[in-house]
């Protein structure tokens, strides 16, 4: 395992896509702590700023308050990363498979783009989770996110496939323009959850504030929620199907687009 | 789905403004392009146009419209997209409708009237733009006006705030890509509004110097930004002491465009008007200045970015 | 001063075609000889050409300025260019920023362009983007066709006045040439129509007709001696079927000199999209007997790009077509314009026949003089491509290569397959710099005679066209190196031509008034003045009515 110890927090944000599995791996130390790194327009080595312990692989632990430092993973395809402490903007972007996680808090464009793997943040996430960039048509294609805290706005915006499951209360415009996909909202979500979506699905165990343009269609309990329940508990977040719990009670929209997405909310018996 | 200011004035006979009190703010935006001139095709000028007026609360605008719509605050989206919804003839649901504050009757009414309008603008303020929901109350007007594009002639045009913004924008645009929220470190530009924009980078204080040119961010910025603007070096260049000012380490005093400096200011149409100043003024202009911090710059050891290969990279 | 040596020169104006021989320069001209004491390039094993002339394209200006700001997901995945001592940083991409452009130009050997479109109301501002595109040299065509103060002279039949009114807009704009776009058409959008025919009438307008504003304005660029023709975008682009369209133009055009841009947009068959095929034969049969037009092809190549055009109606429908973005922007009196982002995909039919129809004029037009190697930049692919089109056209093995990716099906719309010409060295030359430099009326520009600027390609010679092609050896521009041994080792600021047609200065008393009543922009601010434009050369309106070669 490589272990990598951050120096000091910077004031100006550092730019590692070298922390990733598929940079590191059959490197050898001495190669490793030569990586570059960008401190604003500045190109340095990675040891400038981390102290690099043991042999290059694609088990990776980062130590330290990494609030500062953008990139962790991007575009991995393999391997683990463990982050023990908080991490930076676009954690795991662009992401094809490996896991990431994160035993503190994380910022904005967490898996911005990602089409693979797994990332689970202990603490709390920042805006855009599982976005699609700027202009891009999609966002998230695969993969899987994991928050046990709260999450900003615009979480899973485009999102064409994939899971983002957050425990936490999330902010406005969850959902938005999605194209596929499921988010599980453990404790619900502020306003416009769901505008402009035109398919998938979102569940949450709260009652949301709907939009205008969302439709009630039904109670029921869906048939493949017995399946998703089980595969969700694996990960750790167990949502209730019964029919002697409750009910799903499901609205479809979002009418401005006019879409075909669902939001399924849980109504306890 | 914009036009030129000429175009308003010539045609349109259905006039929204969103969020915005032109008749204190833009005072000469109801003579001179929207309202009461006579158009080539408007003969008649003020009774050939229908002008809505859809606010929070009634302000002095409200008096000049024909119709006026009281939203709730922060429904403007919700607004936004019932009326989206109803262009094509979607449900919708009842209690939503009635939080917004307005009445099915009045919302179906003016997607009636935009139906059937020759030529309708929907100009939009700050009270769209900048309130809760920002850029996709923006993007919900946009789109809007777009939509009604299979119906009839629509454009949309947001009513930005003084200085010389679209200058800036339709600039930056050509010289990087992008209008705002860029970033050169790498050598080349990047784009990411929430990462690099001005507000966002001196909020998480990501950024260890501030030149600013043309703005007063000590007035108008979160506390968080302007404790991190007395923290580092801030100059300033402006023609007079901004709040700003007070808290840089440098303020330069330069000539006023328009006043006592010549220029090109672009009108929120992104048509260019040469300025010609009356006045002189003993202060270099903010070019001057920019052009001799840039040869002192040079006159350092030059920095070029080492190449990376970085595809994708926002 | 600089020798050329040994070159194998291309000069298709006098007839060279592959002879070794020197090219002398000095004091950026081309010279008969120059003294030993010269620098000289040894060109041996190396082929010279003229350098690159482009007759449209769209390269700055308020229309592609708002493309830029639209598209940010392309950009991203675009290649950058990094900031160093010789070259501003920017991107290329779709639509690359001003400098990235001048760059990227002349880094293929193209030195000349002509920026398609412009508003005289945003004029200004074109002019600036052109100043900071760097090295080439630029002239520009003003929009209009749709201009409605000349629309109201033609429905009075005021044909004297127009004609006066047009002459005083070029020289407002600091313009070289008259555009017109989907004539009548673009203002019909300003009310949510279109003019399909040739003889519908102008919405808004009794007597105004396509037809009747095309035959004026053809006939006054050639009253006022315009080195370049009217520039015209024939009505009903990109419609199946529309190729009768464009036939019908042509015969309105009445032995006028008119140059038609991208042709392979208004060479299409059929009924509807379903049953939309190639009509490239027919087009070429009645451009080839027509010896007053010229055209450049406006190839399609897949893959992603943004279109931009003053047609406002037709870029609705096209995002009606792919549901994604949309941008308009109509400017009062004069135009409109819109932009959507497109991708043509080689499994979709249409744009199978949209490419095979732009190679296919290039191929049928027997006059190399007479059809200019465009893509419409950046409609149809940008214009870094030209050198994929190059080797397209010079090998019919590789043609045929590219055409097993099509079914039975879509082969059968196109007469792609049947076609065997290939280019010669020669006539690449002749599409991609002599004849757009007759065309667009610069006599300096596209030869390599004594006078002419020395503007110059040096490729080395290879079997790999499109690699030759894109990666000149050296670049010179006005008799300065720009690339050397592949690189880019400098930049200056490139001239913009313009021309001042004659006219009677009393016709500001008459358009004076009407700009109050019609535009929002003071009469005093409209015109850009000549300090604006850096590097302003006019040129001489003294086209003699002499056939085109």
């Amino acid at each position: 395992m490589l272990t990598l110890t951050l120096k000091e927090l910077t004031t100006v944000p550092l730019e590692a896509e070298a922390l990733c599995p598929d940079m590191l791996a059959g490197l050898s130390l001495e190669a490793i702590r030569a990586l570059p790194v960008l401190l604003g327009k500045r190109s340095l080595r990675l040891d400038d700023f981390f102290s690099i312990e043991g042999e290059g692989g694609e088990d990776i632990e980062i130590r330290g308050d990494l609030v500062k430092v953008k990139w962790i993973g991007r575009g991995m395809t393999r391997g683990r990363i463990r982050v023990v402490g908080n991490a930076g903007m676009h954690l795991g972007a662009y992401m094809k498979g490996g896991s990431i996680e994160v035993t503190g808090n994380a910022t904005d464009w967490v898996g911005g783009e990602m089409s693979g793997g797994s990332i689970h943040i202990a603490g709390n996430a920042g805006g855009q989770l599982g976005c699609a960039y700027r202009g891009s048509m999609s966002g998230m294609s695969g993969g899987t996110i994991l928050v046990e805290g709260s999450a900003g706005i615009e979480l899973g915006m485009r999102m064409k496939r994939g899971l983002i499951a957050v425990r936490g209360p999330v902010r406005d415009f969850a959902g938005l323009q999605m194209k596929g996909g499921t988010i599980v909202l453990m404790s619900g979500a502020e306003l416009r959850t769901g505008a402009w979506m035109i398919r998938g699905t979102i569940i949450s165990m709260k009652p949301l504030r709907l939009l205008p343009t969302f439709s009630h269609a039904c109670d029921y309990n869906p048939m493949f929620l017995g399946v998703y329940s089980k595969h969700l508990a694996k990960l750790g977040f167990s949502i209730p199907h019964d029919v002697h719990d409750g009910t799903y009670r499901r609205y479809t929209g979002d009418a401005a687009v006019p879409g075909k997405g669902e939001l399924l909310v849980w109504q306890p018996r | 789905m914009s036009c030129t200011l000429g175009e308003v004035k010539n045609r349109a006979d259905f006039i929204i403004y969103w969020g915005g009190n032109p008749a204190e703010c833009h005072p000469r935006h109801f003579t001179r392009y929207t309202l009461t001139p006579k158009g080539k095709f408007i003969p008649r000028g003020r009774k050939d146009r229908t002008m809505v007026l859809v606010d929070i609360r009634e302000t002095m605008s409200a008096k000049a419209a024909d119709i006026f719509l009281q939203v709730r605050p922060g429904k403007d989206f919700e607004m936004l997209s019932i009326l989206r919804a109803l262009v094509k003839g979607q449900r919708v649901s009842p209690e939503g409708v009635a939080e917004t504050g307005l009445k099915l009757e009045q919302l179906q009414d003016l997607v009636n009237r935009m139906k059937a309008a020759k030529f309708g603008v929907l100009f939009f303020g700050m009270g769209l733009s900048m309130t809760r929901g920002k850029h996709m109350n923006s993007a919900a007007a946009l789109t809007l006006a777009a939509e009604l594009n299979a119906f009839t002639k629509f454009v949309a045009m947001p009513m930005r705030g003084h200085g010389n913004v679209t200058g800036a924008d339709v600039i930056m645009r050509y010289t990087t890509s992008f209008p705002f929220g860029i970033h050169m470190g790498r050598g080349y530009p990047r784009f990411n509004p929430g990462e690099y924009s001005t507000i966002d980078l001196l909020v998480r204080g990501d950024n260890d110097a501030t030149l600013v040119l043309g703005a007063d961010p000590g007035a108008t910025m979160p506390k968080p930004a302007i404790e991190h603007l007395k923290r580092t070096p801030t100059i300033v260049l402006d023609p007079k002491v901004t709040h700003t000012s007070r808290l840089s380490r440098v303020h330069i005093t330069t000539a006023a465009t328009g006043i006592t400096a010549p220029g090109t200011v672009y009108r929120m149409d992104e048509i260019p008007l040469p300025l010609s100043p009356p006045l002189k003024s003993p202060y270099p202009t903010d070019e001057e200045v920019m052009r001799r911090i840039r040869e002192a710059v040079q006159r350092k050891e030059p920095w070029y970015p080492v190449k990376s290969d970085a595809p994708q990279m926002v | 001063m600089l020798r050329i040596r040994n070159g194998k020169v291309y000069d298709p104006a006098h007839n060279v075609n592959g002879e070794v021989r020197d090219v002398c320069i000095a004091d950026g001209k081309i010279v008969a000889d120059v003294d030993a004491s010269a620098r000289t390039i040894d060109a041996t094993g190396m082929i010279v050409f003229p350098g690159g002339v482009d007759v449209h394209t769209h390269i700055g200006g308020a229309a592609l300025n708002f493309a830029r700001g639209l598209i940010p997901e392309q950009h991203r995945k675009a290649t950058p260019i990094f900031h160093s001592p010789e070259r501003r940083a920017g991107i290329i991409g779709t639509t690359p920023t001003t400098f990235a452009t001048g760059y990227v130009y002349a880094g293929m050997g193209w030195t000349t362009a002509n920026e398609a479109a412009v508003p005289v109301l945003s004029a200004k501002h074109t002019h600036e983007e052109l100043h900071d595109t760097p090295i080439i040299d630029k002239t520009c065509c003003v929009l209009m066709a749709n201009n409605e103060l000349v629309l109201d002279l033609l429905e009075n039949d005021e044909h004297e006045r127009a004609k006066e009114v047009v002459a005083w807009y070029v020289w407002a704009a600091k313009a070289y040439g008259i555009k017109a776009v989907n004539p009548g058409g673009v203002a019909g959008w300003k009310w949510g129509k279109d003019c399909k025919g040739l003889s519908d009438v102008v919405p808004g307008y009794k007597k105004v007709t396509p037809s009747k504003i095309v035959a004026a304005l053809a006939q006054i660029a050639d009253d006022l001696k315009l080195p370049h023709p009217v520039h015209l975008h024939c009505n009903n682009l990109g419609a199946p079927g529309n190729a009768s369209t464009t036939i019908e133009t042509m015969k309105v055009l009445e032995g006028r000199r008119a140059h038609l841009a991208h042709l392979q947009y208004h060479a299409y068959g059929g009924d509807d999209w379903f049953t939309m095929r190639s009509a490239a034969v027919e087009i070429a049969e009645h451009f080839n007997a027509n010896p007053n037009l010229t055209c450049d092809a406006g190839a399609v190549l897949f893959g992603n790009t943004v279109t931009v055009t003053a047609d406002g109606p037709w870029q609705h429908l096209l995002y009606q077509l792919t549901g994604r973005k949309w941008g308009n922007l109509d400017v009062e009196n004069e135009t409109g314009c819109g932009v959507v982002p497109y991708v043509y995909k080689e499994k979709n039919v249409v744009n199978a026949v949209q490419w095979a129809v732009g190679l296919e004029l290039l191929l049928l037009i027997t006059d190399p003089w007479r059809i200019c190697l465009t893509t419409d930049h950046p409609n149809g692919a940008t214009f870094w491509r030209y050198p994929e089109i190059v080797q397209l056209l010079m090998s019919f093995e590789f043609r045929k290569e590219q055409l097993k990716q099509f079914p039975d099906s879509t082969l059968s719309r196109m007469v792609l397959p049947e076609l065997t010409r290939e280019y010669t060295l020669g006539e690449i030359a002749t599409i991609t710099s002599a004849g757009p430099a007759r065309t667009l009326g610069l006599t300096q520009k596209g030869h390599l005679g004594v006078g002419a600027d020395a503007d110059i390609a040096i490729y080395n010679e290879s079997t790999d066209v499109a690699k030759m092609f894109a990666h000149p050896r050296y670049v010179l521009k006005g008799g300065e190196v720009i690339v050397e041994e592949g690189e880019l080792r400098k930049s200056g600021l490139g001239r913009q031509f313009a021309v001042k047609p004659q006219y009677d200065e009393s016709i500001e008393d008459y358009l004076r008034p009407l700009f109050q009543q019609h535009y929002t922009m003071s009469f005093e601010n409209y015109p850009v003045s000549c300090e604006r434009v850096h590097g302003l050369e006019v040129q001489p309106c003294n086209y003699c009515g002499t056939p085109h070669r």
